[in-house]
């Protein structure tokens, strides 16, 4: 779906590769638009061709600048590190093919966390969450505890495997309408966290303790069901399916405190 | 996460939101209907709406059930609705899927919605504020009343039936999604199929809340006494009511028209 929304026109017959890129020197300086332009090569994605201007960091102007400054790791889409804005639609640079892109291809970073530089962002909003909400199996014995691994079915190993490949990317947090700096609300990628371990038989441990964390100011609540997380997941986490799960279960979570507290 | 302490409203913010999507299915979304169905009792001619009208004024304790079901309820929904509408950041230019277009047209609608009830409180139930109208001496031929209302006050008819169509649409809109992000909040509906099917019935509602609403309206602005609703000619009731309070207010509105 991301896919469909950039890749309008594909550009192969450009001779050059052009960029706009929003800039920032520091965490408080103010941000400036900078264009670079390079040759043109095949199958250069967003983060090889960012690669080829730090090598040559001319802007059109002709002047010699700083290199634009950036995060990232694993260049095939499953660490999230090199989360931007890619003509407007926050996803993975490394997956970013040139070749799909319309150009002059626009980059900025994600305005939902604090920049550090340039196109990296400080994400650690989103690993505090995770601390918040117990995204994690408690460890059941390190000694021998006469149980046998739990049993899992199918059907749900398919649903968990689809949550655990959440990387943290903040693509969900980036279009979510109701995660910003004037709100407390948690975003869509820690809920999926807690619907994955809520399902998992030893994480279960802590269901009521996740389920009172999102019960909490900043929680579930602040979820206003404009369902853009799901669709612009790149790993087409049901992130939806888990507020709606997360949703019955803080209601009977409600219902327990209510009645039998 | 912060270190001042959170307000009433951060500290519940998890049951006020429960209660705030509970509050607009029940008692506002019943009310909403049951409102829709006396206007529409309009159509079946004057007659039958103020017997219908006559009904609801004849109910017991009617203040009270008034302000806990309606006016409290409202004022609810309405007060919280707005700090939450506040929280959004609407972005359905860069994102313009449909559900983020609903999302965002839930809180136009609350907005136009809250400014309609506003109006039409003051346009109705509140008239008397402002003095009595004329023809107010007309009551309990609630019709009437109801009629001269959107003809002859304040403002020109045209525009009182503009600011009831849009605001009768607003609130078909605003209740039949409200429907929809009920079930998801309250885990009813969780899954996509079920979201999907759901989304399917919220819309064939809205529809018939809105055609419902306008044909009251219908109704309401442009029937008379003298010439009676569908039902009454199908029965063939040859009788037709005229009283002095007609011959005086009837008669310049007719020819308004």
């Amino acid at each position: 779906m991301v896919r469909n929304m950039t890749a309008s026109t594909t550009v192969a017959s450009h001779k050059e590769i052009h960029f706009k890129i929003k800039r920032q020197d520091g965490p408080n300086s103010q941000p400036y638009w900078e264009e670079f332009k390079m040759p043109y090569a095949p199958q250069h994605n967003v983060i090889s061709a960012l690669l080829y201007l730090r090598e040559h960091p001319v802007n059109t102007k002709g002047q010699r600048v700083a290199p634009v400054a950036w995060e990232s790791n694993c260049m095939e889409e499953v660490c999230g590190a090199c989360s931007m804005l890619v003509n407007g639609v926050p996803r993975q640079a490394c997956a970013a093919l040139v070749d799909d892109l319309a150009q002059p291809i626009v980059l900025e970073p994600l305005t939902k966390f604090p920049i550090i530089r340039d196109l990296a962002v400080d994400r650690q909003k989103m690993f505090d969450a995770l601390i918040r909400v117990k995204a994690w199996v408690p460890l059941d014995g390190s000694q021998d505890v006469h149980e046998p691994a739990p049993r899992i079915s199918p059907a749900d190993q398919a649903l968990r495997y689809a949550f655990s490949r959440c990387m943290t990317c903040g693509c969900c947090m980036e279009a979510c309408p109701q995660y910003h700096d004037r709100s407390d609300f948690i975003g869509p990628a820690p809920l999926g966290q807690v619907a994955l371990h809520n399902s998992h038989p030893t994480g279960g441990f802590f269901k009521s303790d996740r389920l009172h964390a999102l019960m909490d100011p900043g929680g579930i609540a602040g979820c206003g069901n404009a369902q853009n997380c799901f669709k612009v997941c790149p790993k087409d986490i049901p992130l939806t399916h888990a507020i709606g799960a997360l949703g019955r279960q803080t209601t009977v979570q409600w219902l327990r405190d209510l009645l039998i507290k | 996460m912060t270190d001042t302490t959170p307000g009433l409203l951060d500290r519940y913010q998890f049951q006020l939101r429960r209660l705030h999507s509970l509050s607009g299915i029940v008692p506002i979304g019943f009310f909403l209907l049951f409102h829709l169905l006396t206007n529409s009792t309009a159509f079946l001619g004057a007659e039958r709406y103020d017997t219908h009208v006559q009904q609801i004024h004849d109910l017991p304790w009617l203040p009270v059930i008034e302000l806990l079901f309606i006016f409290l309820p409202i004022a609810f929904h309405g007060i919280l609705g707005v700090t939450i509408a506040w929280q959004g950041k609407l972005n359905v230019r860069q994102y313009p899927y449909m559900d983020n277009w609903r999302y965002t047209l839930q809180r136009i609608t609350a907005w136009i919605t809250l400014a309609f009830v506003a109006i039409h409180l003051l346009h109705f139930r509140f008239a008397y504020w402002f003095g009595e109208p004329e023809y107010a001496s007309a009551a309990p031929r609630f019709f009437d009343f109801t009629r001269q209302g959107f003809l002859h006050l304040w403002l020109p008819a045209w525009l009182w039936i503009w600011i009831y169509v849009v605001g009768v649409a607003a609130a078909a809109f605003h209740f039949s999604n409200g429907i929809v992000t009920f079930c998801i909040t309250w885990g009813i509906a969780v899954g996509f199929e079920a979201r999907k099917k759901l989304s399917l019935v919220a819309g064939a509602l809205c529809i018939v809340l809105m055609l419902w609403g306008f044909v009251s309206l219908h109704a309401l602005t442009t029937m008379t006494r003298t010439a009676p609703g569908a039902a009454e000619v199908a029965r063939g009731n040859e009788q037709r009511i005229s009283t002095p309070y007609m011959a005086r207010h009837e008669a310049p509105s007719a020819a308004r028209e």
